[in-house]
């Protein structure tokens, strides 16, 4: 296997609890010691509900947000050994698209403003060929370069999102995290997004750590998938073996409600409540809603097993009839 | 947005005028009297108005008009210099504390916490003790006293600011952080700021006046209005006119601070200048002549047309277009289209809680009641439709975290919906409610009755929701898009309870269910109704919809959507069927057919008729599109020769 | 909501203990002596004998924290020394001036309110309405008009010109009840015109903001009648934002009470104040303000209970 361009381990990060005041100062954990690593040319999907903790780990990732422990290694180097400075040099190959399309543009700078600026900040394109940048920019996502001289409020949501990714993709970065890209947008308009994805993907050879809610589209993007749930890892796979054989109860379950237009093998129906992320279950931190729990999931915290060459689930059970066996 | 395009904004006109004539005359004192404000003459005093001296002279017959002017650039002068410095201080310290926290977010916090607490005239007095009055004295207190408000607002606008994802944007390109503060949250923080100087300023007077008026601000002989409205006060019954000139003066410069400010608040902010959605007050307007419903309807909707009023310089916009539909009774029709298509208002003209500045321009509705009359909310008298609502129709909205209002308990708020309609003792409507929640699979009804909006988590807020729609056994429930703000596994569940409602009410229950995703309507609808741009596109039974699209937008959803298409993958090339461009606006649609200008299959002929919706022969399915099989049919039979090329 | 009561209340107890000791530490954050500091005004200098006779009589001669608990510890038993210019206790004064203060104040608020709130509900439910128009334009003005102008010129026009009421003046309420509330009519309604500008204008921003909540329109969905959905789903959920602003606005309004009870000769805090700062007799001057922002303090206590008993949200 060749070198990871990322590789993080044991990446462990918490957040102060609500409750204020002179009394209380609970931390409420939303990472729980994930290992991953994204090869070169490599698209991760990332999969997993509210409070799973995927936005949080997308941030922690790219060092936006400091983890609490463990470690980030982008290109074989440690990003919590960097210098302010060299973080910011080495930001130039790790990019972010964002999810709202409202928010993440200045409202007051025109879109070239906007992918000046990215090009500013590594002295990329300087001089005359700044122009002829901008425009090759526009038209790799799909835009008229004559928008360059327009506001974010003259555009629609996809526009927008295109040119979130023009501003990502401005400075070549080799990795780019996209967090819910698509998820605001129009069905119709998220297929041009996820398409202008792919297209990138195949040309730039760039990798993706590409991270939603919708398994289906995780599963079209992406070539391996990690699902997530309350901070710790689930199952991580090849995309098309996670989707159609899930091997853990939760992965089974996202799978199965998923709404279709075609019939299901039979839903695996889930009890209860996501548990709080302030308060998670011991053990298993799935075992809560788990239809095939049993008292040992409550012991202890399930390890990732290795199912196949790149496949692992964190379940202790094997007995379980999901997609897998 | 403000600013964008470097014109000034109409609204700040007035104000800035007022405003600029003010502080011009003031400064422009010299020109305006030749008098000397501080020139006593004895033997004039408290004289009246008279050439020499327009607005007469005080209690020590110095020239009042010139006392109000020089006076005016002494308060003005003083109070925009402290609100400059508090702001300067402030601002710096807000954005610093924001930014980078530490020392300076303590500041911000902490020290500005205490300043707040002393108030704020106090708090001049005390400095004035020990210092003594005077110009710089008050100069220096006044920013003192407002550089807190400054910095608090300054500090939670650069929080907001830095939460936004362009912000994250620039840190995540690694762009210096002294860069980012300057040319990306600052700009975007100068309106609040700006707005709070106005503020400031305004108070800075009052304040400078204020203590003027009690010898302890600006010190004689130096004019100031707040002094000579001190002085005058002795003297107000011979001689009237020397309070009325420093009062007017005060108040109108106040005044004029103040409406500047507003209207900037406006410009900056124009959410809300606009009366957005209110459903308090529907227009209840005459009732209509009574609908007529076929004997299998639920509900029916003919011609609707529903228009946006734009003012008077515009031409009302159509967001919804000639809709005829029927809601098939103990059915479940779905509503399908993408944003701006429309559904979400159709739905809400069937409840009669339209905003108040969307009317419907032309069509009828008609909704059967239990008494089986039929009525159409929409122009039905406010009375008369509170008595429909919630018994003979229901809805459930999307936002479950807001639906629900957050200061009553959730008991509460279902005892009230049932007493609307019921009369019962308040015990039998606690069992009620509990059995309700329980039906619709709440654990722990009882304790849960008690609880308060925000103990429960989404899903169960749906569930409360359900319950109560359901209360008065309603016959037709309309749901707008009420999994979307749901995790999947929670949408599955609510899909579930859906479905498994409508199957055990005895009474029967139709349903209307607002989506945009074909994926849930598949599991939940008898019928399918696609609309685009304000316009039923195509309806009809949904198997057949789903599985075989006449319509080419259908059949483009149905081909942009991954979970479909279980057999592509991006990394082996294969591409979603994606539709080009965006959906028109409803002011800008293309002639001809709404869709052609994003439709793979447009041809010449779709720009020349607006296509109307075609029954197919069987009358169970409808397209609006030329090319499709029902419209070649309907076509012929309608004209002798072919109307279409 | 024991322990969030308990929270809140440490908290304002820190905020008492923070201002008292800024209070205390002014004079001595200037530089220079501080008796010197007081005796020095209009470029006059004070000579060495009044300086060491004030020095002495503000126990500034003693050691500094020895000064600093002296007058924590005065303070919690309500004794802040004598006046410097009549030698009489000022704990003494303020007990007897401050109810006085409070009367008018609460009279004051009581009438912002039985007017702001109805009629910034009734503007805010018909926004661009002939009343919400006519309404808020003259609060526009009302507002612009500072407390002190407004009691100047309610004196000439209801006392001088008209002569309806006095002028001004204090007697008890024990010995002539109905002149003690012909008196108080005046200042009342001058502080109840400030707070109602505020409080209408206020209402009228957050009635209008709650109506467009979702669950005003679940609460129309329901079949609730208007007068329900206004009261329950609008005007209940206005509250709290309301009493929060109102809680600010005592702050301001302890103020320029100051300045009305000045005009009117209302023997408040405020005469006395004004005399104790216009002869800079710092005792006097450092105790009134102790007290009042004291008194603000433990208004914004009240709030904060009050708010958590209309918004549970807020009690988490």
């Amino acid at each position: 296997m060749s070198r990871a361009l990322l590789e993080v381990t044991g990446l462990t990060k918490s957040y102060p609890g609500s409750g204020r005041g002179i009394f209380r100062k609970s931390r409420v954990p939303v990472l729980r010691g994930i290992d991953l690593c994204i090869a070169p040319g490599e698209v991760l999907g990332l999969v997993g509900e509210s409070g799973s903790g995927k936005s949080t780990l997308g941030k922690t990732v790219l060092k936006l947000i400091d983890a609490d422990k463990g470690t980030v290694r982008f290109d074989g180097r440690d990003l919590a050994g960097l210098s302010k400075e060299e973080l910011r040099t080495a930001r130039k190959d790790m990019q972010i698209i964002f999810q709202d399309p409202y928010a993440s543009l200045d409202p007051r700078k025109p879109i070239r403003a906007v992918l000046s600026e990215a090009l500013d900040t590594h002295n990329l394109h300087t001089g005359e060929r700044r122009e002829a940048r901008l425009k090759e920019l526009m038209d790799m996502v799909g835009l008229s370069p004559e928008f360059l001289g327009r506001l974010p409020h003259e555009f629609s949501g996809g526009q927008r999102q295109r040119v979130g990714i023009a501003r990502a993709i401005a400075v070549e970065p080799r990795f780019i995290v996209a967090d819910e890209a698509v998820s605001a947008l129009d069905v119709s308009i998220q297929a041009q997004v996820l398409n202008l994805l792919a297209d990138l993907r195949a040309k730039t050879g760039i990798s993706l750590l590409f991270i939603s809610h919708d398994l289906s589209v995780v599963r079209f993007i992406s070539d391996r998938v990690m699902v997530l749930y309350l901070g710790r890892v689930m199952e991580i796979g090849p995309a098309d073996d996670v989707h159609f054989k899930p091997a853990h109860p939760y992965t089974a379950a996202l799978v199965s409600a998923e709404p279709g237009l075609k019939p299901k093998p039979g839903r695996v129906r889930l009890t209860g409540e996501i548990p709080s992320p302030a308060n998670p279950p011991s053990g298993c931190v799935f075992r809560t809603r788990c239809p095939y729990a049993m008292d040992a999931c409550a012991a202890e915290v399930p390890k990732l097993r290795r199912l196949g060459k790149t496949r692992f689930s964190a379940c202790i059970r094997d007995d379980i009839p999901t997609g897998a066996q | 947005m403000p600013f964008s395009r470097f014109s000034f904004p109409r609204r700040l006109i007035v104000a800035s005028l007022l405003l600029l004539l003010l502080i011009g005359s003031m400064f422009a004192a010299p020109l305006l009297t030749s008098a000397d404000p501080v020139q006593i003459a004895v033997s004039k005093r408290l004289a009246g108005p008279s050439w020499a001296h327009p607005f007469g002279q005080d209690e020590f017959g110095r020239d009042r008009l010139a006392r109000v002017l020089y006076g005016g650039q002494v308060s003005l002068t003083v109070a925009f210099l402290a609100s400059f410095i508090a702001m300067a201080i402030g601002t710096f310290i807000g954005l610093m504390g924001a930014y980078f926290r530490g020392l300076f977010e303590f500041i911000a916090m902490r020290v500005s916490d205490v300043v707040l607490f002393f108030p704020p005239i106090l708090l001049a007095l005390l400095v004035v003790t020990i210092f003594g009055p005077g110009v710089s004295t008050m100069v220096a207190v006044l920013a003192l006293l407002y550089f807190p408000s400054f910095s608090r607002i300054a500090y939670s606008e650069t929080l907001r600011v830095s939460a936004l994802d362009f912000v994250e944007a620039a840190r995540a390109l690694g762009t210096k952080p002294r860069r980012i503060v300057v040319s990306t949250v600052l700009p975007n923080i100068l309106g609040a700021i700006s707005v709070q100087f106005s503020l400031t300023a305004a108070a800075a007077i009052t304040v400078e006046s204020g203590l003027s008026f009690l010898g302890l601000g600006v010190v004689p002989p130096a004019p100031s209005w707040g002094q000579m409205i001190r002085g005058a006060r002795g003297f107000m019954e011979q001689d009237p006119l020397g309070i009325f000139v420093p009062c007017a003066a005060l108040c109108v410069t106040i005044y004029a601070i103040n409406l500047f400010c507003d209207r900037l608040r406006d410009v900056l902010d124009p959410k809300g200048m606009e009366d957005g959605k209110d459903s308090v007050s529907p227009a209840g307007r005459q009732t209509a002549a009574p609908a007529k419903l076929d004997t299998d309807s639920a509900a029916e909707l003919r011609g609707l047309t529903l228009s946006l009023n734009r003012g008077k310089r515009e031409a009302p916009a159509e967001l919804v277009r000639d809709i005829t539909l029927k809601l098939r009774r103990n059915q479940c029709t779905a509503l399908v289209g993408e944003s701006g298509s429309g559904k979400s208002l159709t739905s809400l003209a069937l409840m009669g809680l339209l905003p108040s500045s969307i009317r419907p321009s032309a069509g009828h509705i008609a909704i059967e009641r239990k008494s089986g009359a039929a009525v159409d909310l929409v122009s039905l008298a406010a009375k008369e439709a509170e008595k429909v609502r919630g018994d003979d129709i229901a809805m459930i909205f999307q936002e479950p975290m807001t639906s629900l209002n957050p200061v009553l308990r959730v008991g509460v708020q279902m005892v009230e919906a049932l007493q609307a309609h019921r009369k019962v003792t308040p015990e039998e409507a606690r069992n009620r409610c509990v059995a309700a929640l329980d039906r619709v699979g709440i654990p722990e009804a009882e304790q849960r009755f008690d609880s308060y909006p925000h103990e429960l988590s989404g899903g169960m807020r749906q569930r409360v929701m359900i319950a109560m729609a359901l209360l008065c056994e309603p016959k037709l429930l309309i749901a707008d898009e009420p999994t979307t703000a749901l995790d999947v596994t929670i949408q599955a569940e609510i899909i579930d309870l859906l479905r498994d409602l409508r199957a055990n009410q005895d009474s029967g229950l139709s349903m209307l269910f607002i989506s945009h995703n074909l994926g849930i309507v598949a599991d939940i609808a008898d019928r399918v109704v696609v609309m685009y741009s304000g316009e039923i596109v195509e309806e009809g039974p949904a198997g057949d919809i789903l599985s075989d699209p006449h319509h080419p937008y259908t059949r483009a959803l149905l081909e942009s959507m991954p979970s479909l298409h279980e057999e592509m993958h991006s990394s082996r090339g294969d591409r979603l069927g994606a539709i080009g461009g965006t959906p028109p606006l409803p002011q800008a649609r293309p002639s001809g057919c709404a869709f052609r200008d994003r439709c793979p299959d447009a041809k010449d002929a779709c720009a020349a008729t607006h296509p109307g919706l075609y029954p197919s022969q069987d009358a169970l399915r409808a397209v609006r599109c030329i090319f499709a099989p029902e419209a070649s049919s309907f076509l012929k039979e309608a004209c002798d020769e072919p109307c279409v090329a | 909501m024991i322990r969030f009561a308990l929270n809140k209340g440490l908290a304002a107890l820190l905020m008492l203990w923070i201002v008292g000791t800024i209070v205390f530490a002014v004079l001595f954050v200037v530089p220079g002596d501080p008796a010197e500091l007081l005796l020095t005004s209009d470029g006059a200098v004070a000579s060495q004998e009044s300086v060491e006779s004030l020095r002495r009589q503000m126990g500034l001669d003693k050691p500094l924290i020895t000064q600093y608990l002296d007058f924590l510890a005065g303070a919690a038993r309500f004794d802040f020394g004598q006046s410097l210019i009549d030698h009489v206790p000022v704990g003494k004064t303020i007990a007897l001036r401050l109810p006085r203060t409070i009367e008018l104040i609460l009279a004051g608020l009581f009438l912002g309110l039985i007017t702001g709130i109805p009629a910034g509900t009734w503007a805010g439910l018909r926004p661009g309405r002939s009343f919400d128009r006519v309404v808020s334009a003259a609060n526009a003005v009302l507002i612009s008009v500072p407390g002190f102008v407004t009691g100047t010129l309610f004196i000439y026009l209801f006392a001088q010109v008209l002569r309806w009421l006095p002028a001004g003046g204090y007697v008890s309420f024990a010995s002539d009840p109905l002149l003690h509330l012909k008196l108080l009519t005046l200042p009342a309604i001058t502080v109840g015109l400030h707070l109602f500008s505020i409080i209408f204008r206020m209402t009228r921003a957050s009635v209008l903001e709650m109506r467009t909540h979702d669950w005003v329109r679940t609460a129309v969905a329901k079949g609730l009648r208007r007068k329900l959905v206004v009261r329950r789903h609008v005007v209940r959920n206005a509250l709290g934002p309301i009493v929060t602003v109102v809680g600010l606005q005592m702050g301001i309004l302890l103020g320029s009470t100051v300045l009305i009870e000045f005009i009117y000769n209302w023997p408040g805090l405020s005469g006395y104040l004004v005399t104790a700062v216009q002869q800079r007799d710092y005792p006097s001057v450092r105790a009134v303000i102790l007290v009042v922002s004291a008194l603000f303090i433990l208004i914004n206590f009240m709030v904060e209970m009050l708010y958590s008993v209309l918004d549970p949200r807020i009690r988490l």
